[in-house]
């Protein structure tokens, strides 16, 4: 993994490195309708690490995630991901890989444990090992009671499990989820997301994801990209992330008397926020403003009767960032 | 990929397909309805105009041609469609899997229907209609079916193709294509009475000379020379340009983001 403003990781330790690169989608008479998906995007990924990639809807993020699993090829740019082409050894790359989707789809009539089984034939599993590993994934997903229940027959959180046991059937080195736990009832979601880091942590599986859930993204991911209008904005931890946008730090005060005007105009103090007798003080560094805030309320007679300090969250970086 | 990862992705293939086949009731529907009440229907037709016996058959075995045909082609279509009406296309194209292994797969399955239609439709003709479909020999008869299966092959593979590059605006030709085979390869007529341009594209369907060819066994004069070689080699020039036709259509896909959207 790559924190900004370092050197990118050698080569050989590299699950993704993407290159400028750009996919153009046309449509209407003679493709004149253009719309312009990724703009010179480039991404390097270390190995074993899990990426997330965050933007509002249209931003290029199912596109980027779609060249680098060789269901796309773009336009210009160059995409390596575990050292493989993904255009001139996509098929090669393909044993490698799988990806699981927030909106599964599978054959109507196909019951759960065939569906895993076909996918597994595909990569080359049969007989008995075909046998174990659609035993050990149905397992583990909880699905051994819905293995022979046709697919049209589960509710969405089923079909989410499923497409997370056909996702790992090649046991693959590098799994693209996209939005892995939408639509899942939150004790399911926290399941996947343990399962989701016990991949990277038991088998060094490298794993991209895509989320629209910030705390998803925050607990899961060492590093994440921000992706808007087909480019990346920003990358980093979350930790960085926060840095990187200055949003600033949030100091919720209780105070007595509630309300000082004088407050808004203090050093450091960026935005005030009042709600439920608390104020929400948005400051530059709450580490260097609160001992100047307390020592202002003291020399003021100000009672200060609870007091949290807080970093902003991945979503208010995501607000401000989508802005 | 090795001769065994060929085979068990062609399996697959043909395991899905069976598997979606006999848990459709309009799948049975489309293997015996059909192709019963079309030799019924042309059978008694055929009895209605007072057409001497070799004339019946003349007609019959177009009409289980068709039939065939027809359901061999449709399976081979499946062979994409099963995936754009499942939205699944892009985990089927993520996976190491080639258009061949999709094409295979299902042609066997078609094969397998065809057969089972063929050997039902020749009961029907032998016991309605007095027709013995097998008379002309084993050789005669398997070179007459691997004809329609080729046929079939190569019409469900440029559906496949055609569905790809236009998606779902293009399934009606999964249905629709059979016709102009209906027309044009002499089902029910030779292809000596179609217009002069109409016989000129006859005689670029490979069915027309696989027709032919077991029409002689019948006492029908042949109006190819060499029907036989002539429908296996035209056959094998089509089944390559519908292969790659398909397998261009696939990449276009891939580049056009329509893989992706056919997933949606």
């Amino acid at each position: 993994m790559s924190s900004p403003g370092a050197p990118p990781p050698p080569v050989a330790t590299l699950a993704i490195d993407a290159r400028d690169v750009a996919k153009t989608f046309r449509a209407g008479w003679l493709g004149r309708r253009r719309t312009p998906a990724l703009q010179g995007v480039s991404l390097t990924v270390g190995r074993s690490v899990i990426f997330g990639l965050l933007g509002p809807n249209g931003a290029g993020k199912t596109t980027l995630l779609s060249i680098l699993a060789t269901l796309l090829v773009p336009d210009a740019g160059t995409a390596t991901v575990l050292g493989l082409d993904v255009v001139r050894d996509a098929n090669a790359l393909r044993r490698r890989l799988n990806m699981a989707s927030g909106r599964p789809s599978f054959l109507w009539s196909l019951r759960v444990a065939e569906i895993v089984a076909f996918y597994g034939r595909l990569y080359g599993l049969h007989g008995a090992a075909l046998a174990r590993r659609v035993d050990a994934l149905v397992e583990q997903y909880e699905l051994t009671a819905y293995r022979r229940t046709p697919y049209n027959e589960l509710s969405t959180g089923l079909k989410q499990r499923v497409a997370l046991a056909k996702a790992l059937v090649n046991d693959p080195e590098l799994l693209f989820l996209d939005e892995p736990t939408l639509g899942l009832d939150p004790d399911v979601s926290v399941r996947v997301r343990q399962h989701i880091a016990d991949l990277r942590r038991e088998r060094g599986m490298t794993i991209v994801l895509t989320t629209h859930y910030m705390r998803e993204a925050e607990e899961l991911c060492d590093e994440i990209a921000f992706i808007k209008d087909g480019r990346i904005l920003a990358r980093g931890t979350a930790a960085d992330l926060k840095r990187q946008i200055r949003l600033g730090d949030v100091i919720a005060l209780k105070l007595d008397p509630p309300r000082l005007p004088w407050l808004a105009e203090a050093p450091g103090v960026l935005r005030l926020e009042e709600s439920d007798g608390w104020v929400a003080c948005t400051v530059d560094d709450a580490e260097k403003r609160l001992p100047e805030l307390l020592r202002a309320f003291h020399a003021e007679g100000v009672v200060v009767r609870n007091v949290q300090v807080r970093e902003p969250e991945l979503e208010e970086v995501f607000v401000e960032l989508a802005r | 990929m090795s001769l065994r990862a060929e085979a068990l992705a062609v399996w697959a293939v043909v395991l899905r397909n069976t598997l979606m086949g006999v848990r459709n009731l309009f799948f049975f529907f489309e293997l015996l309805f059909w192709p019963v009440v079309g030799v019924l229907s042309i059978g008694l037709m055929t009895r209605f105009l007072g057409l001497t016996p070799e004339q019946s058959a003349f007609v019959l075995v177009g009409t289980i041609a068709l039939s065939v045909v027809n359901v061999c082609q449709l399976e081979v279509a499946y062979a994409m469609l099963l995936d754009v009406w499942s939205k699944s296309v892009k985990h089927q194209f993520m996976a190491p899997i080639g258009v061949r292994h999709l094409t295979v797969g299902a042609w066997l399955v078609g094969i397998a229907r065809g057969l089972v239609i063929f050997v039902l439709l020749a009961v029907l003709g032998r016991w309605a209609f007095g027709f013995a479909l097998g008379a002309p020999g084993i050789a005669v008869v398997g070179a007459f079916l691997a004809g329609c299966f080729l046929t079939a092959w190569i019409v469900g593979v440029l559906v496949c193709a055609l569905v790809t590059i236009f998606g779902t605006r293009a399934e009606a030709f999964a249905w629709a294509s059979v016709n102009l085979v209906l027309v044009l390869a002499g089902i029910y007529y030779p292809v000596s009475v179609l217009p002069a341009p109409m016989a000129l594209v006859a005689k670029a369907i490979p069915l027309t000379y696989f027709l032919d060819a077991y029409r002689a066994h019948l006492g029908f004069a042949p109006e190819f020379a060499a029907p036989v070689a002539t429908g296996f080699a035209l056959s094998a020039v089509y089944a390559v340009l519908a292969h790659w036709a398909f397998h261009a259509a696939v990449e276009r896909a891939r580049r056009t983001g329509l893989l992706l959207k056919m997933s949606e």
